[in-house]
């Protein structure tokens, strides 16, 4: 069963296309990552999805194809944090956590007990008495976060859960945002962070200027974009390996580093060949491995060429 | 329901706890009270006894029967009268008079402790007076009106006693005939006396309809910047993923509208208190009875009925559209383009009400509360003030109800879709289609 089911979803903004002829499905159970530039059309799904806005075409299933209901109809079993984070700053942490409980539908008693719970564990507790506007931005973010989980809803939808935040904290709410999933909840989150999508979800869509270019499960992703890739590490002459990596005959494609490159092999040629031309070059190497291609490889590979070209949408809040 | 009720605690607890409402709440009071008793206290200055000099140079004794007739005149309230002249009498004749004229007005009009013996002012009765009724007077006190008309009603009615008595009339009988009229005003309704005063029902309906607008106005408003605020902090992303937009609407514009009734309950509370404990509060100040003409009357069970329901009423309509018109807009600046129109008959409404003081049952006050946007400024002023016919007010009401309902689907339609929208306000048309969708 999908949790979520975006089909040929059109959504358009005076002057431009934010999402276009879009279908997802996001199954129920595991992490969902949704992947893109800037200015891909991530957030306008989002909120399509959460009804927030209404598609110009296509049509949004929540839970299952007889899921009628609007994000906004169903918000009690749907945890959001928006990407424009909003909380009231003058009212206390304890206080806002009770409310974003309550405009869900649980007691005020029963929203109290779990925000205190939540606080506790995103180490905040000793904030539970100050004023929103008094906290750093990430203790701002991690009270929305735990906000958006306070109903233990069973679909949660996060956009750029882990932007602005340190790699500590970064690694508490990741913890969580896997715990939920492990809990048999859905969980589905919007990054341009390709290492962690690529680590946490178990599956991926990829889009690019409110197209999709790539979906399916990381490892059906990555297959689907096929090729022998190698990762190569230089020790010393790098200089001396730009002659062979420019050689078509050999590579289709490079994301080079500087000390070390990700390297997609042209069709035909043979990994062998590869390492046995930079030896003959003379460049000395520290690492040389057949590996899978990295989420990020494909990323960059699917939308990176023109990425500069991707038209970033006028700073208005709903297309962004 | 819980959820907007959540909204609604949330408002009013948010807006209760600030400090600027606990400034406001008590600074209104403090304001009322030095309404009512500053007058008293500056007036008071004018209280004290004077000293004055009558000089006679009538030839026919009237200096007498004027200082019997200043000489019965006081001021102070019952637990400590005091005369209002100490007078002297110097009988002279024409001849000596501007020696002893000029003598007198030497040792007039010095501040009192610099001078004990010195005169307030010098009061002079030649030849003419009682034939012409022409007098002079030389005092430190000439330029206050108060004084000087209480001198002339006193000195008018020594002389017309004087003449009545050299006409032959008996002393007795003109002391009859002079007593004062003494009018006491008592407001009617329904063919009942309600015990208030025509001068009560006016202040009363006067500060009612001034409260009112200060609300409505202010708190009015504030449901306006509020949305803004909700838009630009992002906070209505979050709230709309939880909260239909008429749970949103209701639930701000009644959380708003209580913290404002919290607010008039205790100005209005303090009011009454201010009205009933008015001759011991001011006895506390050391005023006297003068302030007992500014006292606040107490308000009769059926007006305050009458009044709480057309504020919250007009408070709902008023809220919803300011509302509207906040989820309408992105800046203040753009939205009080908008909140003009709605400000606009707020005034009107304000202002209608000096008409009706005159005529609350004419045919402006019967229109106007009918009209919804008019109905809570005048109806309470039109109660307060008149007997209104019980179709009337069950008219006004029922127009009222209809009124906002009508104003809050109209806003939810404009809310709905108005929250989320950032950048560009919108057009008439779009606005429109905002309300067909």
């Amino acid at each position: 069963m999908s949790s979520i089911s975006v089909e040929s979803v059109t959504k358009r903004f005076a002057g431009h296309t934010a999402v276009s002829n879009l279908s997802l499905q996001v199954p129920s159970g595991g992490i969902y990552g949704l992947l893109g530039p800037n200015g891909a059309g991530k957030s306008t799904t989002i909120r399509l999805i959460m009804g927030i806005l209404q598609p110009d075409e296509g049509r949004i299933a929540l839970f299952g194809p007889s899921g009628s209901g609007s994000g906004r109809n169903l918000s009690s079993r749907i945890g959001y944090l928006p990407e424009e984070r909003g909380l009231y700053k003058k009212m206390k942490v304890l206080d806002h956590l009770v409310f974003l409980g309550e405009v869900k539908g649980i007691s005020r008693a029963e929203a109290r007990r779990r925000a205190l719970v939540w606080l506790e564990r995103l180490e905040i507790a000793n904030w539970t008495q100050k004023k929103v506007e008094d906290l750093s931005k990430g203790m701002q973010q991690k009270v929305q976060f735990a906000g958006a989980l306070l109903h233990e809803p069973e679909l949660v939808i996060l956009d750029e859960p882990f932007s602005g935040l340190d790699p500590i904290n970064a690694q508490v709410m990741k913890d969580i945002v896997v715990e939920i999933a492990a809990g048999g909840r859905t969980v589905l989150f919007s990054t341009h962070a390709m290492e962690q999508a690529e680590r946490m979800c178990d599956r991926v869509a990829i889009i690019a200027r409110g197209k999709l270019v790539a979906n399916g499960t990381v490892a059906q992703v990555k297959a689907d974009f096929g090729g022998r890739h190698v990762a190569l590490g230089f020790s010393d002459n790098r200089p001396l390996a730009d002659a062979v990596l420019a050689d078509p005959r050999l590579i289709a494609r490079m994301d080079d580093y500087g000390a070390s490159a990700e390297l997609k092999m042209a069709e035909g040629a043979q990994p062998e060949q590869l390492l046995a031309a930079l030896v003959n070059a003379g460049v000395g190497l520290r690492r040389f491995e057949v590996v899978e291609p990295s989420l990020h490889a494909i990323f960059v590979a699917k939308v990176g060429s023109d990425l500069d070209a991707t038209p970033l949408p006028v700073a208005t809040g709903a297309a962004a | 329901m819980n959820k907007t009720f959540a909204v609604i605690r949330r408002e009013y607890v948010e807006r209760v706890r600030t400090r600027a409402f606990l400034i406001s709440t008590l600074l209104l009071p403090v304001f009322m009270v030095a309404m009512a008793v500053l007058p008293a206290l500056l007036m008071r200055g004018g209280d004290h006894t004077s000293r004055v000099a009558v000089v006679d140079a009538s030839g026919a004794g009237l200096g007498q029967p004027v200082i019997t007739a200043l000489g019965t005149a006081t001021f102070g309230d019952s637990a400590q009268v005091r005369p209002r002249y100490e007078l002297t009498l110097f009988t002279t004749d024409t001849e000596h008079l501007d020696q002893v004229r000029s003598g007198l007005i030497a040792k007039a009009g010095f501040a009192r402790d610099t001078q004990p013996d010195g005169w307030n002012g010098v009061l002079v009765l030649d030849a003419d007076t009682l034939a012409s009724g022409k007098l002079h007077y030389y005092g430190d006190d000439v330029s206050s009106p108060n004084g000087m008309g209480r001198l002339q009603r006193e000195i008018s009615k020594a002389l017309a006693g004087v003449r009545l008595s050299h006409a032959g009339v008996d002393q007795a009988l003109v002391a009859k005939a002079m007593a004062p009229a003494d009018v006491d005003t008592a407001k009617v309704t329904d063919g009942k006396l309600t015990g208030q005063s025509g001068k009560a029902s006016f202040v009363l309906a006067y500060a009612m309809g001034f409260i009112l607008y200060i609300a409505i106005l202010s708190y009015g408003s504030r449901t306006l910047t509020s949305v803004i605020e909700e838009k630009n902090s992002r906070i209505m992303e979050v709230l709309t993923s939880s909260l239909t937009p008429f749970q949103m609407l209701m639930g701000k514009v009644l959380g708003v509208g209580l913290a404002g009734l919290t607010q008039m309950a205790i100005w209005v509370g303090t009011a009454l208190v201010l009205g009933s404990q008015g001759p011991h509060l001011a006895g506390a100040f050391g005023i006297g009875a003068a302030a007992g003409n500014f006292a606040i009357p107490s308000m009769p069970p059926s007006l305050l009925a009458v009044f709480l329901l057309y504020f919250t009423l007009g408070f709902l309509i008023y809220g919803s559209l300011y509302a509207a018109i906040g989820a309408m807009c992105n800046t203040i600046q753009e939205a009080q383009q908008y909140a003009v129109f709605v400000t606009m008959s707020i005034v009107v409404g304000f202002m209608s009400m000096f008409g009706l003081i005159n005529n609350p049952s004419g045919m402006l006050g019967t229109t106007m509360s009918f009209i919804p946007f008019f109905a809570p400024f005048t109806m309470p002023v039109r109660w307060s003030m008149t007997a209104v016919p019980p179709t009337q007010l069950a008219l006004s009401l029922g127009l009222m109800v209809l009124g906002l309902l009508a104003c809050v689907w109209l806003a939810g339609r404009i809310y709905r879709t108005g929250i989320l929208m950032y950048g560009k306000k919108p057009s008439w048309g779009e606005l429109w289609r905002w309300i067909r969708a």
